[in-house]
């Protein structure tokens, strides 16, 4: 078990510097290509009408025209041992792991990704919380009651869920519980330290939303892997047995049933924290999605290769973790 | 990818599936109405004439929202023209926009400066005195030392890389080879040579060319105080020291900035801002639509970036008449128009380039842009805010809205293509805006047999890698690109010299993207500077319109307007002619 | 993607669980005519199977019959509120679905073109997903190794890309024309290179995982014991047995990938306008906040989008209970 993971935490290592040589590539390498130059670009980062001056100095300090495997070097090595950077009369360090300075704001970008990360898991749990109760007890009850009215219904809305997009689905949630009749008013983020109260009432439009697209999911699955499990000789067995009900269909039944949700449930979390982003757009909750929409935008490469960095890690964690649950579980898959 | 393994799903009723369809159609069949509370009318468009609610009770708090952010909250590092504003209130130049309803309050006077500048030696040399005893938030006094060094800190723009560069092309001495305080390696670190102090209070700015309106560019916040030793060059902006009514009590890159009443500070330092509310709160990165709502609900008093509201605020308040009178439209000095590039052909030929002015559907453009309350269909190459302005109309823009594709086919057989030639459109696929009016102009041009393709660009690169690269321009054949200009100050250089001198035209970042390189235009431009009265400017900034347009190097769209609505409870509301927006140096909120 | 429209990925499942619940599912081709006597039983997945079809002849030839959906009719706006005159959205004979506010432009006209790109990169998306997985996963299934290595650690490599992220950088940084092809034709390869490419892996793990079990069963020994070798057997015995699935999955990919270009196109990336889009339509209603003033505007996308979705999801399901033994 221990070589396994030590194995699989150094294949995570490896997969992040692939994944940040790809990004590289992609925002620094495939422009060139384009014919963009390094002077063309720089002008992005200055404001109207600069000298050329001005613009061969933001060059300069962007490091914009030095080799491409020495910025990404440099980029690297920041992530290490941190960076120093020329704040103007005094010489800014920062500490690793350091994912560079904004372009556009001079500022160091962990600290801005660290304050975004609360907005994204605040949205991420609460409304993984409430799909995983909603969609499995829906599930349980809709494969319990196979057949009836209630199983139709949910299982429509299940489907319902899975084919609306959550930038639709959201935007009506906005338009109606909010501006139309205010009970959601100004859907902010607001700190949990700060209020939690208003935390929570402000999160519960893009939560029931969320968790509107997953439980349909979840419901589903539940739902066929509780219809499979019920049919199996073992839980014939309890029941002759004598077990209560109750104790054949939880303990039995639906342990059975969630093994494999639980493992898919694990890497829907992570690639959530990764950045909800149509949701947070929607929304406007300023968490790491919204933050990569607005370095894109903003053409910040160290916050683009910073946010892109940080989403792998947690997709790839989350995989480790799922993979590390299963190999605890069933032996045979740690070749 | 969704079910892995083999699964029995059973599918519900279809019909009852469409929960969210429901509520869409609930949505439709409701009116637009209102749940907000209405304000008592003052009328609309009042605060474009005359002050409204004027009063003089502190207290309050006055929170804006901006759907983006300032490019720097440290005053010398901006450029945004909402900022310009905003920023008075913590930083003060040498000179200010006035704070008066209407025209007046386009033009400048002094604000740190006791009055404004003396120029000697044919407009080549500046002489300011600042008042004395102003003093930063720390207590500590301002002296010219401070103003000096406040523009020495802008010429390194490695750290500071967003502000105006007029000081860099106009102060004589060693000012193109100046690196900036943080690496001056010179003896006796003596800075800017182009800039000298007699005496504690007397700033002195030599020119490198006579400069008429050296008194707008000192108007830039650039010139704004900074203590040399408390400066800390990009991390400036987190609280930079005020001489202004307001200062810095929190600041949250990209999230919020909270300013607090500066209790050092004196109304005769600038008399064109007040300090009433006692605590002011700017948002930043709120949603546009969010915005609106909240200002009309009452949850906010100003949308700080100023450019008016969305369509479905518009709407809302347009056909609301208590809503409208709260509301205001102005001319807001920005334009919206397409530079037609005049080396891409074969739009090189002047008449070429005509026929496209003709041709194209000014209200469908106008439309685009808003409608008639996002701008007013624009005939001439500079707004009627800037001095100077005469209206006139070359290409039948306002007699002929819809495009006159009978004088277009005159043109288009002048230059040699009567049935028409073939280009690009250039544009920002990330300005709504800007991507509804190039389609407009793809089918307005059409009639007349000019075909176009549409090439949409991202607008955070647009200047530095496309539309602003003439190599690109040419090698891409864009001969109709997007873009939208503000004044750098109100009268035809500020407005005009990086648009129409040839002087301006760059390698990248050019915003003389028509490429106009009219020897005549050039000495006119040089000549305004030189000029010793206003009226003498004001006539050549007619015959500069009037070329441009002949060159036929843009086509114009429309005069922006902003609408704008008045927040709950806010005092001294009045929009400032230059600012185009309300002005944020005066206002107050009714609250305690 | 499933993963960045932040819908479930568990077919990015372990290996483990797909090798378990797959070996129990598909028997083979002669299981054919029983699948689809019960799928044509299914009343449910059959209305879905004749709305895709009805969606894809509408995409075929619906341009053909509709008006120019790039003519501006500004006497049909009120450009003062940006909006149709008339209600909902102005709907009449001329226009059966209104026009859109801004430019007056036929709704049915877009909607029914916007049809014909959105189900095109969808399929053709789907395809290079389902070839590039199909290979992969029966590569590496069969082969085990460290040829099963290599491929399953590059699947980890995609699935580890926040792939909204680079689906928008890349879109942004390919100039106007490339390789040949410029305009919308470039955008649509970019746009199903881009959706196919980063969907291969879900394809890829769900077949390696089909190709684990059934590489271990009888018949492929018995093929192995009459001489059959390496491409024979991938060829001839364990592809007949996968198409079951390669069909299911296929099937449901589909609509995941429509609704990937549906985001794109909300985020800013797609086509080129004035190429009429679904998502692009939604995405100029919420931004310029046409849904409060206009509705309907964002309703028809939308619906346009949801029922697409819907179909080929209640298809689907249908084709995979038909095919799987242990239902009902």
């Amino acid at each position: 078990m221990g070589t396994f993971i030590v194995r699989r935490l150094i294949a995570t290592v490896f997969l992040l510097i692939i994944v940040s040589m790809v990004t590289f590539a992609i925002f620094f390498w495939l422009p060139k290509l384009g014919g963009q130059t390094t002077y063309g670009l720089a002008t992005q980062y200055v404001g109207r009408n600069p000298t050329r001056e001005a613009v061969l100095q933001v060059e300069q300090q962007l490091g914009l025209n030095r080799p491409l495997y020495l910025q990404y070097w440099h980029y690297l090595s920041a992530i290490v041992v941190g960076e120093h950077y020329n704040a103007g009369p005094v010489t800014a360090y920062c500490p690793p792991p350091c994912f560079g300075y904004s372009f556009k704001s001079q500022q160091p970008v962990w600290p801005q990704m660290v304050s975004d990360i609360p907005v994204t898991l605040s949205l991420a749990i609460g409304a993984s919380i409430l799909w995983l109760i909603g969609g499995i007890s829906i599930g349980v009850l809709s494969a319990l009651k196979r057949g009836t009215i209630f199983d139709r219904f949910s299982m429509g809305v299940a489907l319902a869920g899975v084919s609306l997009p959550i930038f639709f689905t959201g935007l009506i949630a906005l338009e109606l519980f909010s501006y139309r009749w205010p009970i959601f008013p100004n859907v902010t983020y607001v700190p949990f330290t700060q209020n939690p109260y208003l935390w929570a009432k402000n999160l519960v439009l893009p939560w029931v939303c969320l968790a509107f697209l997953y439980a349909a999911l979840y419901a589903r699955l539940t739902r066929a892997g509780m219809l499979e499990t019920m049919s199996e000789d073992y839980i014939r067995t309890a029941r002759a047995k004598g077990l209560q009900e109750r104790t054949v269909i939880v303990k039995h039944g639906l342990r059975a049933a969630l093994t494999p949700i639980i493992t898919i449930f694990g890497m829907d979390l992570g690639l959530l924290l990764g950045g909800a982003i149509l949701t947070e757009v929607t929304f406007s909750l300023h968490g790491l999605g919204l933050f990569t929409i607005e370095a894109v935008q903003n053409q910040d490469f160290p916050e683009i290769m910073g946010v892109v960095m940080l989403a792998s890690f947690f997709i790839i964690i989350a995989n480790l973790f799922v993979d590390i649950l299963y190999a605890y579980v069933d032996p045979r898959v740690r070749h | 990818m969704r079910e892995a393994f083999s699964l029995m799903a059973r599918r519900g009723v279809f019909g009852l599936a469409a929960i969210g369809t429901v509520g869409a159609l609930a949505l439709a069949a409701c009116s637009s109405g209102s749940s907000t509370p209405t304000p008592p009318p003052s009328g609309f468009n009042k605060a474009t004439t005359s002050v409204v609610n004027p009063s003089t009770h502190k207290g309050g708090t006055i929170t804006f929202d901006n759907s983006s952010a300032p490019d720097s909250t440290d005053a010398g590092n901006t450029y945004y023209a909402f900022n310009l504003n905003f920023t008075r209130l913590y930083a003060t130049p040498l000179t200010t926009y006035q704070s008066c309803p209407g025209k007046c309050g386009a033009g400048v006077v002094p604000a740190l400066a006791t009055s404004l500048g003396t120029a000697t030696d044919g407009n080549k040399t500046w002489t300011f005195h600042i008042k004395p005893n102003v003093k930063f938030e720390d207590g500590t006094t301002v002296t010219s030392q401070d103003v000096k060094y406040a523009v020495e800190r802008t010429f390194d723009r490695s750290v500071l890389p967003n502000g105006p560069s007029y000081f860099a092309t106009l102060l004589a001495g060693n000012a193109a080879k100046y690196p900036g305080p943080y690496k001056d390696r010179s003896k006796n670190l003596m800075g800017l040579t182009a800039i000298t102090t007699p005496n504690a209070t007397t700033v002195v700015f030599h020119l490198n060319q006579p400069f008429a309106d050296f008194n707008y560019v000192v108007a830039f916040p650039q010139t704004a105080p900074v203590p040399p030793n408390k400066d800390t060059g990009a991390n400036y902006q987190n609280h930079p020291l005020s001489t202004g009514p307001y200062k810095f009590a929190s600041y949250q890159l990209n999230k919020q900035y909270v300013l607090v009443p500066n209790p050092q500070w004196n109304p005769s330092w600038d008399p064109q801002v007040k300090q009433l509310a006692s605590k002011i709160i700017v948002n930043l990165n709120v949603n546009a639509n969010d915005i609106d709502n909240r200002l009309m609900a009452g949850d906010i008093q100003v949308d700080q970036a100023g450019s008016g509201v969305q369509a479905a605020a518009r709407a809302k308040i347009l056909s609301n008449p208590s809503l409208k009178a709260n509301s205001d439209d102005p001319v807001n000095g920005f334009m919206w128009f397409y530079y037609i590039n005049s080396k891409v052909p074969p739009l090189n030929n002047v008449h070429c380039r005509m026929a496209v002015e003709f041709a194209a559907n000014k209200t469908n453009l106008q439309t685009a842009y808003g409608g008639p309350y996002g701008g007013s269909i624009a005939s001439t190459a500079m707004p009627p805010t800037v001095l100077g302005y005469k209206s006139f109309d070359l290409y039948h823009a306002l007699s002929k809205p819809g495009g006159d594709i009978a004088a277009a086919k005159q043109q288009l057989s002048l230059c040699g293509h009567p049935n028409g030639f073939t280009t690009n459109i250039a544009y920002r696929s990330d300005r709504p805006r800007e991507v509804a009016s190039s389609q407009a102009l793809q089918a307005s041009l059409s009639a007349a047999g000019i075909k176009t393709t549409l090439k949409g660009y991202t607008a955070a690169n647009y200047f530095g890698t496309f539309a602003g690269v003439p190599n690109y321009v040419h090698s891409h054949d864009l001969g109709l690109l997007a873009g939208g200009w503000g004044p750098d100050w109100p009268d035809a250089y500020g407005w005009g010299w990086a648009l129409f001198d040839g002087k301006a035209i760059v390698p990248a970042g050019n915003a003389n993207i028509g490429e106009l390189n009219d020897p005549q235009v050039n000495k006119w431009f040089q000549e305004m500077e030189a000029a010793s009265s206003q009226a003498q400017r004001n006539a050549i900034s007619e015959q500069i319109d009037m070329q441009v347009m002949k060159d036929a190097v843009l086509l114009p769209a429309v005069y922006a307007k902003a609408l704008l609505y008045r927040g709950t409870g806010l005092t001294n509301v009045n929009v400032n002619n230059y600012y185009g927006m309300y002005n944020y140096g005066i206002l107050g909120v009714n609250q305690k | 993607m499933t993963a960045p429209l932040e819908v479930s990925t568990e077919a990015a499942a372990p290996e483990s669980v797909l090798t378990g619940v797959g070996a129990k599912a598909i028997e083979g081709r002669s299981l054919g005519q029983i699948a689809w006597m019960r799928l044509r039983r299914d009343k449910v997945a059959m209305a879905g199977g004749v709305v895709v079809i009805l969606l894809v002849i509408v995409a075929i030839i619906g341009p053909f019959f509709v008006q120019n959906p790039n003519i501006y009719h500004a006497n049909l706006i009120n450009s003062t509120f940006s909006r149709p005159n008339g209600p909902f959205g102005g709907i009449s004979v001329a226009h059966p679905l209104g026009v859109e506010p801004l430019t007056g432009r036929d709704m049915l006209a877009r909607i029914v073109i916007g049809a014909r790109y959105s189900l095109l990169i969808g399929f053709l998306a789907t395809a290079l997903a389902v070839v590039l997985g199909v290979l992969a996963g029966v590569i590496a299934g069969y082969f085990g190794g460290w040829v099963d290595s290599v491929i399953a650690r590059s699947m980890d490599i995609f699935l580890a890309f926040p792939l909204l992220v680079f689906a928008i950088a890349l879109v942004g940084v390919i100039p106007g024309s490339a390789f040949g092809l410029s305009g919308n034709t470039l955008r649509v390869f970019l746009l199903v290179f881009i959706i196919g490419f980063f969907a291969w892996p879900y394809m890829g793990r769900i077949i390696r995982g089909q190709t684990l079990s059934l590489r271990v069963r009888e018949f492929v020994d018995a093929a192995r014991s009459i001489g059959g070798r390496g491409p024979y057997i991938l060829f001839r015995e364990l592809l007949p047995n996968l198409i079951g699935p390669i069909l299911v999955y296929a099937t449901l990919l589909i609509p995941t990938n429509i609704l990937f270009e549906a985001a794109l196109d909300y985020l800013g990336v797609g086509l080129i306008p004035p190429t009429p889009s679904w998502g692009q339509m939604l995405s100029n209603a919420v931004s310029q906040g046409f849904f409060a003033v206009d509705p309907m505007y964002m309703i028809i996308p939308g619906l346009a989008i949801f029922i697409t979705i819907l179909a080929f999801n209640l298809f689907g399901d249908g084709l995979r209970d038909a095919l799987d033994p242990k239902s009902r």
